[in-house]
């Protein structure tokens, strides 16, 4: 229902209404699209039109502010792609100095580039242009060429372009805007892909007894990280973790590469040592731009009782084997810097214990004090989840990781001797049967149900049935006279969770066992009374060997938050 | 930590709890609370900054609960905790014991529990 007056149409009323209405009209068009070439398109012939020209055209300045290129033009001669440098000409001027030209008679004026004319045979009379200005300075300039009615034009036409460069530049910002827009949410999408495809490098998690187990969390969308294991023809298992320098998409892409190299002359089943030479050497024939990949790659057997390994510039390896820590030092520089570097192979016996490989993202993780935690830090996480067995372990680990600060893709790399299948192990734990141990196990089972993903509520409960059952054995079935331990294993299986308690004590007439009604006001009895409401079942035995007492207790429920699902 | 504090005033004493009350401390428990029936009025005990309770520790409260409707003290639990509170629910004893905000609430005389269904 607008009053769109039609070029060269000279409507009723004063110039000033006139120039209202087309401008309204004008920043209408241009507000309503984000299609830039389009609208200018348009707004350039309604410009031409309204202002009386016979040619007019849009200049934006270039991405390194220096020149000026016509985008849209209307006239005779077609100015598009002609480069002016900023200062020079009209339209350069009106740029550099941010403020309206015009050149009333173009033929004897200094400012006015002939150039064009004499190229074309066009001849230009009179000219105008206004800068197209932004909060951030010009990004352009809007000419118009020679009156045709013949006439020069005045100042009063000045201002008049200069009201209409307004909503053009406004509308250039915003397309130029949207567009970055766009343009940000495909990045989105591409490095989204490229997460998911780093992902899929990384092996599936083998259930089949397999002692390597591994986890990457990335500190960002993709990451530097990688680590990979498989079947040997030997029977062997071959192993790989890995940590390119730097972040982001180029790093990513080094992984890309890296993690395809160190697969594919580690499947031939190549020594350590060698495996990593020639990994180095395909790097070094490479430009990397200063780029260089860490790793540490290993063979072990089945039962992980042996490791031999080689290390390229990786953390040092830590060996955990009843209750003591050793440490492994990488014995050569990092993949892609030195050619024809040689690497150390270093030969570890297990025996039982476990042999960690961390990147640098696991030590370089921030407490609460903006500290990384180093090396000790590594030590003493690993020390508070010792009682559980690899893979509640390990995903307790990266839970406590998590609270904390990450600065860098953290990636760790666990060999250890595959537990039975079936069941696995929580926590395992021996003690002596005094009051005063009960604190410490009910600390450490807090922890290990934690770690299993047992709901607070819930596993509070668990604790307080468990205490329970260790304070009956404590003050029945070792009594005042007798002393000796305690050993607690919680195991978890397809069905639920399974407290067993053991006891050195003489044996105990399970029918003495009995649950007291509950919300009974009385002293005593409460105990057993809260295992039976916490527990789903539970016996008491004595032991085949008659050497002591056998409590169990069942739960039915599941330990939810499992390894795969935090790589998801 | 575990620890007993009390305040003794106008023949009331609050005996104020904290840390994981268990069968290591729960006779020392015991003891503050029914030494404390036997020289107050009024007894509260307050347990905001207890973490943990096992069955002994319930168990020392039930009996000064015992004790004082036999002497005819007033006796509650005060300010208790979330943690406390789910033992007792537990225990079915959330509706036996006289729970109070504060100590100025603990009554004068403890009476039979109000039976609720």
């Amino acid at each position: 229902m607008s009053a769109r007056p039609a070029p060269h149409v000279v409507a009723a009323g004063s110039s000033e209404a006139r120039a209202l209405v087309f401008l309204a009209d004008l920043s209408q068009t241009l507000a309503v699209s984000l299609d830039l070439r389009q609208t200018l398109d348009e707004a350039i012939n309604r410009i031409a039109g309204f202002m009386g020209a016979e040619a007019a055209s849009l200049f934006l300045l270039e991405a390194d502010g220096k020149m000026l290129e016509c985008r849209v033009c209307v006239g005779p001669v077609d100015l598009t792609g002609l480069r002016i440098p900023v200062g020079h000409g009209v339209v350069g001027r009106a740029v550099s100095e941010n403020a309206s030209q015009i050149a009333v008679d173009a033929q004897n004026d200094m400012r006015v580039d002939r150039t064009p004319d004499a190229e074309t045979g066009f001849v230009t009379r009179s000219l105008l242009c206004a800068p197209l200005s932004t909060a951030k300075g010009p990004i352009g300039a809007l000419e118009v060429v020679n009156k045709r009615d013949g006439g020069v034009f005045a100042f009063e036409d000045a201002e008049i372009l200069r009201l209409i460069a307004a909503p053009t530049a406004l509308a250039i910002n915003n397309a130029r805007m949207a567009f970055e827009l766009v343009e940000q949410s495909r990045l989105k999408r591409e490095f989204e892909l490229a997460r998911r495809l780093q992902k899929s490098l990384l092996p599936k998690r083998r259930r089949d007894g397999f002692p390597v187990l591994g986890v990457n969390l990335p500190a960002h969308e993709i990451s530097g990280d990688f680590y990979d294991f498989f079947d040997l023809a030997n029977g062997r298992i071959g192993f790989v973790i890995g940590d390119v320098s730097g972040k982001g998409l180029d790093a990513s892409l080094l992984m890309v590469r890296a993690a395809s190299l160190l697969r594919w002359v580690g499947r031939e089943g190549t020594a350590p040592a060698e495996w990593l030479a020639r990994v180095n050497e395909d790097l070094c024939q490479t430009r990397l731009d200063g780029r260089f990949v860490c790793a540490l790659v290993g063979h072990c057997d089945r039962a992980a009782e042996n490791v031999v390994f080689a290390a390229a510039g990786f953390p040092p390896a830590l060996l955990h084997r009843d209750g003591q820590f050793t440490e492994y030092l990488s014995g050569g520089p990092p993949l892609g810097i030195v050619a024809e570097a040689e690497f150390e192979e270093q030969s570890v016996a297990i025996g039982g214990g476990a042999f960690y490989c961390f990147s640098d993202g696991v030590t370089d993780v921030r407490d609460a004090h903006r500290q990384t935690i180093g090396s000790d830090g590594v030590r003493r996480l690993i020390e508070r989840h010792a009682g559980s067995s690899t893979e509640p372990r390990l995903r307790g680990m990266i839970s406590e990781l998590k609270h904390l600060r990450l600065v860098d893709d953290t990636t760790v790399l666990v060999i250890e001797s595959p537990q039975a299948r079936g069941s696995e192990i929580l926590l395992e734990r021996r003690f002596a049967a005094q009051p005063e141990q009960m604190r410490e196990m009910r600390s450490a089972l807090r922890n290990a149900l934690d770690d299993a993903g047992i709901d607070v509520t819930m596993r509070d409960r668990l604790v307080l049935a468990v205490d329970e059952a260790c304070c009956n054995i404590i003050r029945h079935a070792y009594g005042t006279q007798r002393t000796g331990d305690i050993a607690l294993r919680v195991a978890s299986d397809g069905n639920g969770l399974e407290f067993r308690l053991l006891d050195w004590a003489p044996p105990v007439d399970p029918c003495c066992v009995q649950p007291k009604p509950l919300g009974e006001v009385r002293a005593g009895g409460l105990g057993v009374a809260l295992i039976d409401s916490v527990m789903d079942h539970w016996s008491v035995s004595v032991r085949p060997d008659a050497s002591g007492n056998r409590l169990i207790m069942h739960k039915q429920i599941k330990a939810t938050n499992t390894l795969g699902e935090e790589q998801e | 930590m575990n620890g007993i504090e009390q305040e003794t005033g106008n023949g009331s004493t609050l005996i104020r709890l904290s840390g994981e009350v268990d069968l290591s401390w729960s006779q020392q428990v015991r003891k503050a609370v029914l030494d404390a029936l036997a020289a107050s009025n009024r007894v509260g005990v307050e347990l905001s900054a207890v973490s943990y309770i096992d069955s002994s520790g319930i168990a020392a409260l039930v009996e000064g609960f015992q004790t004082a409707r036999t002497k005819g003290r007033g006796f509650a639990l005060v300010a208790v905790s979330d943690a406390v509170r789910s033992v007792l629910e537990l225990a079915r004893l959330d509706r036996v014991f006289p729970i109070v905000a504060d100590a100025s609430s603990i009554p004068e005389v403890t009476g039979t529990p109000a039976w609720k269904p």
